[in-house]
């Protein structure tokens, strides 16, 4: 009876050592599975932002040759103006040449595994969302604002660097 | 007496497991921990290289407006690319100095003067091959890169207008 009793203890003894083991392992599992933590202000991103916003667009709203750079597009595209040299919409546009713009520079730049750029009013509705890629490294953000009217428009990017 | 031993045997055993346990967990604690701080130093690093950049892009024998920075004025590119840049070997505080146009997408590079060229050599004494950002050409020289707006003035039905595309400046420094 008392060995029994003794042999019961030590396996109680074993499994609660075994459950500790388990519950440190599932801590440390998802302490090292959680999302990394996203830098919100990049210079990196930043300075990619603001090349992009620099380039200069086929898209007139008013004359040939006033052409839009990708700043002034986004303004347009939130006044729902048109390109009036291509006959599109201005939205129609900046999606189009955004998309290929910026992933010719994504696609030059062999350790950015995602990007998403977002085009949105402040506190408000989303306008453009370009994105490609998958990540597995950790993401950097930037952000631009504009500001049309009274309204503030915001670009964010994100990359994810491999 | 048998017994007793192999219960010490026993105690000795688990306290090793513990033990090595705990070394393990802290390991992977550490390593967690140390992988952040190199993330923020390679941030910290890419940061402090664009910054850099930026004292040689907001060069006068470069920058195309002296309001604006990260923008190279392509016509300067053309001249210093040329041989008239030759006669600033002396002068520039790096190693090599290289611009690429980013955008359309090119898979060869094409050195400008040229049709559809794509890169200005501005500086390279040692004449190494094209500078791509990462592979430093020389061992001894580390590159380092960042993006910029390459902008001209253009005249088209007797308006002026700045035509800027994106670009590469890719600075090569001596380890």
């Amino acid at each position: 009876m008392a060995n029994c009793k003794k042999g019961q203890q030590e396996i109680v003894g074993f499994v609660l050592i075994v459950v500790l083991v388990v519950v440190g392992l599932m801590v440390f599992l998802v302490v090292s599975l959680r999302d990394s933590p996203v830098n919100e202000d990049s210079v990196v991103v930043g300075n990619v932002l603001d090349a992009v916003m620099k380039h200069t667009t086929e898209c007139a709203i008013v004359y040939e040759p006033d052409y839009d750079n990708f700043e002034d597009l986004f303004k347009s595209c939130y006044l729902g103006d048109r390109c009036k040299n291509l006959e599109v919409s201005a939205c129609d546009y900046l999606n189009e040449s955004l998309s290929s713009v910026v992933g010719d520079l994504m696609a030059s730049d062999a350790s950015v595994g995602f990007y998403e750029l977002d085009f949105f009013v402040s506190d408000g509705e989303g306008l453009l969302r370009i994105s490609d890629g998958n990540c597995s490294g950790s993401i950097s953000a930037a952000q631009r604002k504009i500001i049309s009217g009274s309204d503030s428009l915001v670009i964010r990017m994100k990359i994810c660097l491999a | 007496m048998v017994k007793g031993q192999m219960k010490i045997q026993q105690m000795a055993v688990m306290i090793v497991a513990v033990f090595f346990f705990f070394i393990l967990v802290g390991l992977f604690f550490l390593g967690i921990v140390f992988k952040d701080v190199e993330g923020s130093a390679e941030d910290l690093q890419r940061a402090q290289a664009i910054s850099s950049l930026g004292v040689i892009a907001d060069m006068p024998e470069l920058n195309f407006d002296s309001g604006e920075s990260m923008t190279l004025d392509e016509d300067k590119l053309r001249i210093m690319s040329g041989e008239f840049g030759e006669d600033y070997d002396l002068f520039w505080p790096v190693a090599s100095i290289g611009v690429y146009k980013v955008y359309p997408r090119f898979d060869e590079v094409e050195e400008c003067p040229g049709t559809n060229c794509n890169y200005y050599e501005i500086y390279n004494p040692s004449g190494h091959e094209n500078l791509q950002a990462g592979d430093g050409g020389y061992r001894d020289v580390k590159t380092y890169s960042a993006y910029v707006a390459i902008c001209e003035k253009v005249r088209e039905s007797g308006s002026t207008y700045d035509d800027c595309e994106v670009g590469k400046l890719v600075v090569g420094v001596r380890g």
